[in-house]
């Protein structure tokens, strides 16, 4: 059977704009995440993808409405034993080495015994052994965003959110790269949540979600939408 | 739209704008009160000093020159408040007849005052009995000739005219008589003279009919004077500016008065012996305000600079979409301004506020708002300026193609490949060996001598050690840091546990950010230490100065025939008492020379009074330690050495009152060293022994004094010994308070009180701000780092461990640099400024609860800094998209 990770009902994120108005950027966002999906999540820029993923993630929490993680323990140990986040900015630690960037989630879990070989394996399956000293600062932004879906795959996630990861990366990377992804994954049971502008990323996910001025369309697609 | 982006920043930025408005509120307050005390400082010893000299100008003529003449002169060069006649005459003596028996003075001077004299110069007589109008007589010449009024008493007038009779009205006082009877037009440091010891105020009537007859004999033995007060309404308030002024009026009359008359210029004597003062609050004024000053900008500028981050993704993003470069450069501008209008309002309030409540700062009203415009003026600069650099910088990086490193450093600073911090230091090291070897002689004020100098070369040692302290302090920090080795690890382990060496891996990429701030509070801390340290060291050595003058804490002074000694079980009985010791004092016949003698308990006197190295010829233990070893040793003044050719060891004869038959009988002394001071001794010549050998050599062990210390209020201590003494009135109780306040005429009288309260309140701000400011702007720079490091896991506990670890990094890196550089810029300071102390202290005296109290506020703004900007759960969303 399978569990059920992360179930959201209802779900509305408001942010203030301006001095009294609100901007609804989510409204009314049902879902839930099954373990062992795979869903891309498209829409159009602005549509509240990003904003969706942090509620997911538990980075952030909704105006209205509620997020249950199940099959993932309560809000408090969601980070980052189970809940692997790949941010759509830049979000490498600039003063660390790509290396320890990677191992951080281990060394801050308290597990940094086998988590450096783990680190280093994973990086040169990613085909990023050769930077493993570098720093951020010296990366081309694919390539830290690669290193950041290393690092939010070190500890094993059981649910992988990830925006916009191959955003910087020309199409015959980004499907190495994604080969890579859904091998790490695979018997794992682990979830993949992929937010992304990129079609044949899109097209290799059992499962498509599509946003749209913050309405969440998790229905198998019938022809609405453009 | 710029006050739509002003609203913004505040709301948005306003930690940012804070920052910066709070270096500028602190330079600006500084400023204006350093400023401030200073001309304050100098108007009012400037105006002490003319409130001390009552005839600003004594003008004698010489015999036959025609008075009218003469006042005309005075009318026209200098601006007159009021002129009378004084008329002198030298006179053989007095004679008074009571009863049978007729007492005689020596000779003396018989003067006349013109009408209304006193009300213009209130303070030169001073009725004690009997009329103010009529025949007067001095106190003193009163007591010699035992006369009173009504009594008759007979003139004995010079130049063979015959005696004259008067009757006395009254008996007067002369307070004033050493200027009174000044002979003007001496040249200046002749010897001093010594006012007439029998005194005749005749009415200007008989004085004329008594001396001023054409046909005198001798012309010479009368003189006439005009005393002259100016108005001082156009003195300059600058005791230095006031004297060339004065000098230069007293020149003009003296052209004018084509040699018709000598001038005795007494308002610019007065002057002249300010002048040094003020000068050295000026000196001080540049070495303890100016490091301030310039810290208070540095500050600024590192605050600014560790915001600039911010402001240039902020300027990009505006310049992505389009913004034109002067739209740019407007609202960084109006920024700016924002920070600096915020930050010299503040500053201004808080000057004012000090303004209120410290001491030498109120009474200089007029020229306080012209000096607080300038001083908003250069906080504006020093704000903008702030902005600008980190621009102009930026500017350059990018221009360089080195923008985009933040961590890595391609390059080590020019300065560091050039060693100029040692350089610095080297040179301060020259600098300072210089200055010791002309003594450290930094203001020259000769007297009578217009010119002053102030040899501000000796400033260069202490900058170039401060700069260098700074500079080394950056590279080695810097270099501890960067390296990433042990030392690093073992500082923050305590607060990182087994995150240690991934927060010391990420500090040490951070290396130049947080030798900044290390730097910066070890600036600060030095700043404040070095003016704490020479602060508490002035004080000390003010205390010593009066300690020297009273004896000890409370001094009972009693007599041979009621010696104080008596009441020593007593005196040691009070709850105040420490410690009370007597101390012999009898005089001693050194050949001709009659000296204070001084016998006392070698072993014992330090326990109530501070014995000085500085009052011996070597060590203090060392020169009463052979005092003590030596029974029928003698102490003696270098002046003895030198007159009687002194040899260690050698037997000296002094003749001693002997309590049997009351006279001098000759008792011989071995020569064991040499004392310059010694407490309530006289400056020149005095004796010190053993009290036990004069005793015995005497006949009497009496002790007419006894020193006291207390334990810690000398006024209580003497207030319950005159209680205590109060059925013996012979014996005078004396505290060491009212010796500071009679001492009080040299520089302690210019309120170094309210400079240091400024400077200490200030450092120990600046210190706290330093440290506190610049990691929680770092911090709240790095905001969103640390919202990635929660959201991979950071717990809020191992999120400090980071900011902790910095906090730890700058309080040790600042305390350890800050004070090792403090003490030594105040051994400095202490050094090059001999020239205020008296006599030159032994050792520094360190103010334990101000820099505990300074360390304490610095410790608090770190933690408050950890504890104000550490990441909080629940706003990670919003950073997360941050750039
Ligand atoms: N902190 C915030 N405050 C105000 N508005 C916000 C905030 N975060 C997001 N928004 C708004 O929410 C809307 C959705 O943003 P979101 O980043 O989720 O879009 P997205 O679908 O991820 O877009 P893209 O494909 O460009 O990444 C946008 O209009 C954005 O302006
Ligand atoms: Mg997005």
């Amino acid at each position: 059977m399978t569990d059920v990770l992360v179930v959201a009902k209802s779900v509305r994120r408001e942010f203030p704009d301006g001095r009294y108005g609100t901007n609804v950027v989510l409204r009314d966002v049902d879902c839930r995440i099954a373990s062992g999906a795979r869903i891309a999540l498209t829409g159009p820029s602005g549509s509240g993808k990003t904003t969706l993923l942090h509620l997911l993630g538990g980075l952030d929490r909704p105006t209205h409405g509620s997020i249950d993680w199940p099959g993932l323990g309560p809000f408090d140990e969601l980070r980052p034993r189970h809940v692997g986040f790949v941010f759509q900015a830049p979000s490498l630690f600039p003063a660390l080495t790509v290396l320890q960037n990677v191992e951080l989630p281990a060394v801050l879990a308290g597990e940094d015994i086998q988590a450096g070989s783990m680190a280093a394996r994973l990086l040169e399956a990613f085909g990023l052994g050769g930077l493993a000293g570098k720093l951020p600062e010296e990366l081309s932004g694919g390539q830290a965003q690669r290193v950041a879906m290393v690092r939010a795959l070190l500890l094993g996630p059981g649910l992988l959110l990830a925006d916009e990861p191959t955003g910087q990366l020309d199409s015959r990377t980004a499907q190495l790269f994604f080969d890579t992804v859904l091998d790490c994954l695979e018997g794992s049971g682990a979830a993949l949540v992929v937010a992304t502008h990129d079609e044949t990323v899109a097209a290799r996910m059992a499962t498509r979600w599509i946003m749209d001025h913050g309405l969440l369309f998790t229905e198998p697609w019938r022809g609405r939408m453009p | 739209m710029l006050a739509l982006w002003v609203r913004g920043v505040l709301a948005r930025r306003f930690m940012r704008v804070a920052g910066t408005a709070a270096g500028v509120a602190l330079t600006v307050a500084l400023l204006a009160t350093l400023t401030l005390f200073l001309l304050g400082a100098g108007a009012s010893m400037t105006a002490r000093a003319i409130s001390a000299v009552s005839i600003d100008w004594q003008v004698q003529l010489i015999p036959g020159a025609d008075p009218d003449a003469v006042a005309k002169v005075l009318e026209t060069t200098a601006d007159v408040r009021a002129t009378h006649r004084v008329r002198y005459a030298d006179i053989a003596g007095l004679e008074a007849r009571t009863g049978d028996t007729t007492q005689t003075t020596g000779p003396g001077q018989a003067i006349a005052f013109d009408d209304s004299y006193s009300k213009d110069f209130p303070a030169e007589i001073r009725s004690l009995s009997g009329s103010a109008d009529g025949v007067l007589v001095a106190q003193q010449t009163a007591a010699n000739l035992h006369v009173g009024p009504g009594d008759m008493i007979v003139i004995r007038r010079s130049g063979g005219l015959p005696p004259a009779s008067v009757r006395i009205a009254g008996v007067v006082d002369l307070p004033d008589a050493d200027s009174l009877f000044q002979l003007p037009g001496l040249p200046p440091r002749a010897a001093p003279q010594a006012p007439p010891d029998n005194v005749l105020v005749l009415p200007a009537e008989d004085w004329r009919k008594l001396f001023g007859s054409p046909d005198t004999p001798h012309p010479e033995s009368t003189r006439l004077q005009l005393h002259v007060r100016l108005a001082h309404g156009s003195l300059p308030a600058d005791p230095t500016a006031a004297y060339a002024f004065a000098t230069g009026k007293k020149r003009n009359l003296e052209i004018g008065l084509a040699g018709q008359a000598v001038v005795a210029d007494n308002l610019g004597a007065r002057l002249d012996a300010v002048r040094q003062d003020a000068l050295y609050v000026s000196v001080l004024f540049l070495f303890l305000g100016v490091p301030g000053i310039a810290l208070a900008i540095a500050l600024t500028m590192a605050v600014t600079m560790s915001t600039a981050g911010g402001r240039r993704i902020e300027q990009a993003l505006l310049r992505v979409r389009g913004a034109p470069m002067r739209r740019i450069l407007i609202l960084s501008a109006a920024e700016a301004m924002v920070a600096s209008i915020g930050g010299i309002a503040l500053g201004l309030a808080c000057a004012l506020y000090f303004l209120g409540f410290v001491p030498g700062l109120r009474d200089n009203s007029a020229s306080a708002g012209t000096t607080l415009l300038l001083v908003a003026m250069a906080g504006l600069l020093v704000g903008l300026a702030a902005y600008l650099l980190p621009a102009w910088r930026d500017a350059r990086l990018i221009a360089t193609g080195q923008a985009r490193r933040a961590v890595i450093r391609t390059t080590t600073p020019l300065w560091q490949r050039l060693w100029l911090d040692l350089a610095l230091l080297a040179a301060a090291g020259f600098f300072f060996w210089q200055q010791a070897s002309t003594g450290y002689q930094i203001v020259l004020a000769p007297e009578g001598v217009a010119a002053t100098s102030v040899d501000y070369k000796a400033f260069i040692a202490p900058a170039l050690f401060w700069t260098g302290m700074a500079l080394l302090t950056i590279r080695l920090s810097g270099r501890i840091i960067a390296r990433n080795g042990r030392p690093l690890r073992a500082l923050i382990a305590p607060v990182c546990g087994p995150l240690a060496a991934i927060v010391a891996a990420a500090l040490s990429r951070q290396a130049s950010r947080l030798t900044l701030g290390i730097a910066m509070t070890a600036l600060a801390i030095s700043f404040a230490t070095s003016t704490a340290i020479f602060n508490e060291t002035y004080n000390a050595q003010a205390r010593v100065d009066a300690e020297l003058t009273n004896g000890s804490d409370v001094t009972v002074f009693g007599t041979t025939d009621r010696p104080a000694g008596a009441q020593l079980a007593a005196l040691e009985q009070l709850p105040e008492t420490a410690a009370a010791e007597p101390m012999q004092h009898r005089f001693a016949y050194v050949g001709a020379d009659l000296q204070d003698l001084y016998g006392i308990d070698p072993r014992r006197i330090g326990q109530a009074t501070t014995l000085s190295d500085a009052y011996f010829d070597g060590t203090a233990a060392d020169v009463l330690g052979r005092l003590a070893s030596t029974p029928d040793g003698v102490l003696v003044s270098e002046e003895t050495v030198q007159d009687f050719q002194l040899q260690p060891g050698d037997t000296i004869n002094l003749r001693l009152i002997n309590a049997r038959d009351h006279q001098y009988h000759p008792v011989a002394f071995r020569f064991v060293g040499i004392a310059r001071e010694f407490p309530t001794a006289p400056r020149d010549s005095f004796l010190v022994a053993n009290a036990a050998y004069v005793g015995r050599m005497t006949g009497s062990d009496a002790a007419e004094y006894v020193l006291m210390r207390s334990r810690g209020d000398p006024t209580a201590l003497a207030r319950q010994a005159s209680t205590e003494l109060s059925f013996d009135p012979p014996l005078k109780v004396a505290d060491i308070g009212e010796a500071t306040r009679l001492i009080g005429s040299s520089l302690t009288a210019v309120n170094l009180r309210g400079l240091t309260t400024v400077e200490l309140s200030f450092s120990a701000v600046m210190a706290a701000a330093s440290a506190g400011l610049m990691l929680a702007l770092g911090f709240v720079e790095r905001r969103r780092t640390f919202s990635i490091l929660g959201a991979i896991g950071a717990r809020p506990g191992q999120l400090a461990a980071f900011l902790w670890a910095e906090g730890v990094l700058v309080v040790t890196g600042g305390i350890l640099f800050g004070l090792a550089s403090g003490i030594a810029t105040a051994w400095m300071l202490v050094k090059l400024l001999t020239g205020v102390f008296d006599p030159p202290p032994q050792a520094l005296s360190v103010p334990w609860l101000y820099l505990g109290t300074m360390l304490g506020l610095l410790i608090a703004s770190v933690a408050a800094a950890v504890l104000f900007t550490r990441p909080r759960p629940g706003h990670d969303a919003e950073r997360l998209r941050d750039f």
